[in-house]
């Protein structure tokens, strides 16, 4: 493809200066603020006391989790997927995305329904004379809404990059001798790194950021980062702060689109 | 990969991912069956939910909107998507980097950082917000999701091809269209897919670049979650996910023409189908189709006349508005919001010029202070003397000369518990910190409300600006902690029926809902002294249409009007006149809707404490959540 082609990027290129930096621009002014248009870090540095380091950490650690758990479960069942039937994989890649034409804040919703003490889980389990499961209002009912809503965006990847994978470099490779776990370690592996490392991206971002599923899981009892600048915008009405965090948690978003940009040189890993 | 597990365990555990995936889905499939309206209570079958929707309009139109902006976000997107990657493909690598770089922001961007800087910027342009703006802002976090899709199956294609076309007499442009174009087809269809899908799920980016009167199902099912959730949204969805899978059931029974090896798979094989043309195109036809008929009942003659309302969500019964546009000819366009908070820079920054708010006594001392409400001319309200004087008093804490506010509703705020659980008696705040209810208390997750309980638990103001009372405050409701199970501010009510909690600090209003819900139930004001707060008409600054405002707000006063508010959302009203048409003695009776406030000690009315007091709060509230 040739430079003539350049000019094609106008629109996108428009569109993006637009509606992608400059918001980004207002952003950041409101970031590095205060309330008298005055130039100031505070809001930037507000992040170090106490109350917004534990939310951050909390946030870190709990986005982490659920990132490594996605990987866990995805990484089989993509696999498991892209050695099935050809004719089934549309349909079963489309089971997936399914979930997400039902309202994600019902969805969320009815996870509370079902795990509260009196919810349906708790009602079978009581039934068989189990012990009840409390999860609810803890940080395992935001992990598990975690896993439960950003799921697909890791399977899609890995999927999509498994399929890619000629099928005559496995047979290639168990014909000069690697058994079956050499060649996933050394073939299968490598080769679907990019889809790996885009789902782990399009997990632990959106994690690290949501307020919606620790408010409704969490039983408003564990204040992530995401619900400290919701509150700030929202309830306090300090769009300074708010914006400074933002941009706090921005640094941690172009920290993962570095890596990924490094570890995934061709771009290859997508949905 | 086959080898590693066996088909039993192969089965077993998509099984197992399937079920954790569908759970939710099938709980609300159930509910959508559900005869009562509460989440946490079964109460038989019923199919009344599926009637409900095609007679609500409003569900109807949400939806309309929903699928027109999903529909026209996602062309859009797609088109501009696809173009902007064949130039990108042609870039240098480091542009390249760059373009890709800004591409992945709004992806990677936390949804309220996206959603909250598309309002400054609209704001910035002086826009109108509505519909446009929120095609706007879900054009730009679409494109991502189509370039992503589109860039890699770009990057696979065989230039030879391309040029060999070229070569054989073929103008670029027929050559791309005819060779590039469908080589691409399937990456493209699968981003148009995606951007469909993720501006359907949207809710934080449509919540802030939203305008009056303009709803998708997401706002809408939020601003329901404040008194809990209509069962017809269940019954949509079910109808949604239903049609859905219809669809992808009929699509897999077509035999798929591809056999090509190597090939994309999943979505890239599905769009190559022909039943998933036929499908799709039949989808698109019967969006289009429903669009024009909806769009074209929603089309009603140009009316000059009108009032825009901000109310909060679920404040007035819909058939109230109904009955005020078809008496005064005055077109009512609606819109809600769940918080003060919320509601304040909406209006601070004039995204629409409002006509009638319902903010809360201290907001509306904080609006009058920042001279942005109009005084209202209360001889065009002559309904308004049907208010009760003693509220008109009340009022003189947030607005001193009743120039600015006409009273809507009131009510306070106290312990709802359930007396199965709880048999001792309870008349103090104090219970709240009993240990022998650890994990059974709800509490209110607002700062006010929630340092109001810990001041009047320690005998203090509850518009305190004492520091150190402030901190004991701070102790006391870190120390309460361990015994709440969830701060909750809507939940309240849902949970209380469903007997999920024994005790939850909760608004009069909602009381005598909950006590239809579940008799066990029952609410008291502690002897400690609690808020006493109105809800009340004001007129904003921006208003255009003043005259209009005062008829609504007249309206609203009404007898018969108040009262069938008064049914329909259960907050006390402060209209005398209405109260005397309840026939159910009752609750005209009722110590919970009328209480005699002579009767009580220690009520207060919130007072707007300044910049500097909300930061304060906030700040030691963010101390307890955090802890």
């Amino acid at each position: 493809m040739n430079k003539k082609k350049l000019w094609l990027s106008g629109p996108y290129l428009f569109w993006a200066v637009c509606f992608i930096i400059i918001p980004l621009c207002m952003v950041i002014y409101y970031g590095i603020t205060d309330k008298t248009g005055a130039f100031t870090l505070e809001n930037v540095l507000s992040v170090s006391t106490p109350e917004h380091m534990k939310a951050l950490g909390l946030s870190l650690l709990l986005s982490l989790i659920s990132t490594i758990l996605c990987l866990i479960f995805a990484y089989p069942l993509a696999s498991i997927l892209a050695g099935m039937n050809k004719n089934q994989h549309s349909f079963i890649v489309l089971i997936f995305i399914l979930p997400m034409w039902m309202n994600f804040l019902l969805r969320t919703l009815a996870w509370q329904t079902l795990l509260e003490k009196t919810g349906v889980i708790n009602n079978i389990l009581t039934f068989f004379h189990l012990p009840s499961l409390e999860i609810i209002n803890t940080p395992y009912a935001i992990v598990l809404g975690m896993v439960y809503n950003f799921l697909p965006f890791m399977v899609l990847p890995i999927y999509n990059a498994l399929c890619k994978i000629d099928k005559n470099v496995i047979n290639a490779a168990r014909d000069l001798g690697a058994n079956g776990i050499q060649t996933f370690f050394r073939i299968i592996l490598p080769l679907s790194l990019p889809g790996v490392i885009s789902g782990i991206s399009m997990v632990f971002i959106p994690a690290l950021t949501t307020f919606v599923i620790s408010n409704i899981l969490g039983g408003g009892k564990i204040l992530l980062i995401g619900n400290v600048i919701e509150q700030e915008f929202t309830q306090a009405s300090n769009w300074h702060v708010g914006s400074g965090l933002s941009l706090v948690l921005m640094v941690f978003i172009l920290i993962s689109m570095v890596v990924s940009a490094i570890l995934d040189k061709d771009g290859e890993g997508s949905l | 990969m086959k080898k590693f597990f066996s088909l039993q365990a192969r089965r077993i555990y998509i099984a197992l991912i399937m079920l954790f995936l569908y759970a939710p889905i099938i709980t609300l499939i159930v509910l959508s069956f559900n005869s009562s309206r509460s989440r946490a209570k079964w109460g038989g079958f019923t199919l009344d939910w599926y009637k409900a929707l095609f007679e609500n309009e409003s569900i109807l139109q949400a939806l309309y909107n929903t699928l027109a902006i999903a529909l026209l976000s996602s062309v859009i997107a797609t088109v501009i998507g696809t173009i902007s990657c064949i130039a990108i493909n042609s870039m240098k690598r480091k542009s390249r980097t760059v373009v890709m770089g800004i591409t992945n922001i709004p992806m990677l961007n936390a949804d309220i950082v996206t959603g909250i800087s598309l309002m400054l910027l609209f704001l910035s342009l002086g826009l109108k917000f509505g519909f446009g703006t929120i095609l706007l802002a879900h054009i730009t976090f679409n494109i991502p999701y189509v370039i992503l899709s589109v860039m890699p199956r770009m990057k696979q294609l065989n230039p030879s091809v391309y040029e060999a076309a070229l070569d054989l007499g073929a103008s670029p442009v027929n050559a791309w269209f005819k060779v590039v174009l469908p080589d691409l087809l399937p990456a493209i269809q699968s981003g148009f897919l995606m951007a469909f899908t993720m501006s359907l799920d949207d809710f934080i980016i449509t919540h802030f670049t939203k305008g009056p009167g303009v709803d998708t199902l997401s706002t809408k099912i939020y601003t329901e979650v404040k008194k809990g959730i209509k069962p017809e949204m269940y019954a949509l969805s079910t109808i949604i996910f239903i049609t859905v899978l219809v669809l992808l059931l009929l699509v897999n029974k077509t035999p798929s023409p591809e056999k090509s090896p190597g090939r994309q798979k999943g979505l890239y094989q599905l769009t190559q189908k022909p039943g998933f043309r036929y499908a799709s195109a039949g989808f698109l036809l019967l969006l289009t189709g429903s669009g024009i008929f909806l769009g074209m009942s929603r089309i009603k003659e140009p009316e000059v006349q009108q009032v825009i309302v901000y109310n909060w969500g679920e404040y007035l019964d819909p058939e109230v508005i109904e009955m005020f546009e078809a008496e005064t000819g005055i077109q009512v366009i609606y819109d809600e919001y769940e918080t003060n908070e919320i509601m304040f820079p909406k209006v601070a920054a004039g995204t629409s010029a409002y006509d009638v708010l319902c903010p809360s006594d201290y907001m509306i001392e904080k609006l009058i202070e920042n001279d942005m409400l109009m005084e209202i001319d209360f001889d065009n309200i002559p309904n308004a003397v049907n208010i009760g004087q003693q509220y008109y008093e009340q009022s003189k804490g947030f607005d001193p000369k009743n120039k600015y506010s006409v009273p809507y509703c009131w009510g306070t705020v106290g312990i709802l518990y359930n007396k199965t659980m709880v048999t001792e008696p309870v008349d103090s705040w104090s219970i709240l910190w009993d240990e022998q209810y650890s994990n059974n208390i709800l509490m209110q997750d607002s700062v006010r409300d929630a340092f109001m309980v810990a001041l009047k638990l320690k005998g203090y103001s509850m518009n305190s600006m004492d520091e150190d009372e402030l901190k004991e405050a701070r102790d006391l409701l870190i120390e309460q902690r361990p015994v709440v199970q969830a701060y909750v501010v809507d939940q309240v009510r849902d949970k209380m029926i469903g007997g999920e909690a024994a005790l939850g600090v909760i608004y009069s209003g909602e009381a005598i809902y909950t006590q239809r819900e579940n008799p066990d139930l029952e609410y008291v004001i502690p002897q400690e002294g609690t808020n006493v707060w109105i809800d009340s008409w004001v007129i904003p600054k921006t208003a255009q249409n003043k005259e209009n405002a005062e008829i609504f707000i007249d309206y609203m006063c009404r007898p018969d009007i108040a009262l069938l508010n008064f049914e329909y959302i259960t907050y006390s009203t402060p209209n005398d006149a209405a109260r005397e048409l309840i026939e159910d003695e009752d609750i005209r009776n009722s110590d919970i809707a009328f209480p005699d406030l002579s009767l009580y000690d220690h009520l207060e009315t919130y007072d707007y404490l300044g910049e500097e007091g909300d930061s304060l709060y906030n700040d030691l509230w963010k101390e307890v959540k955090s802890q």
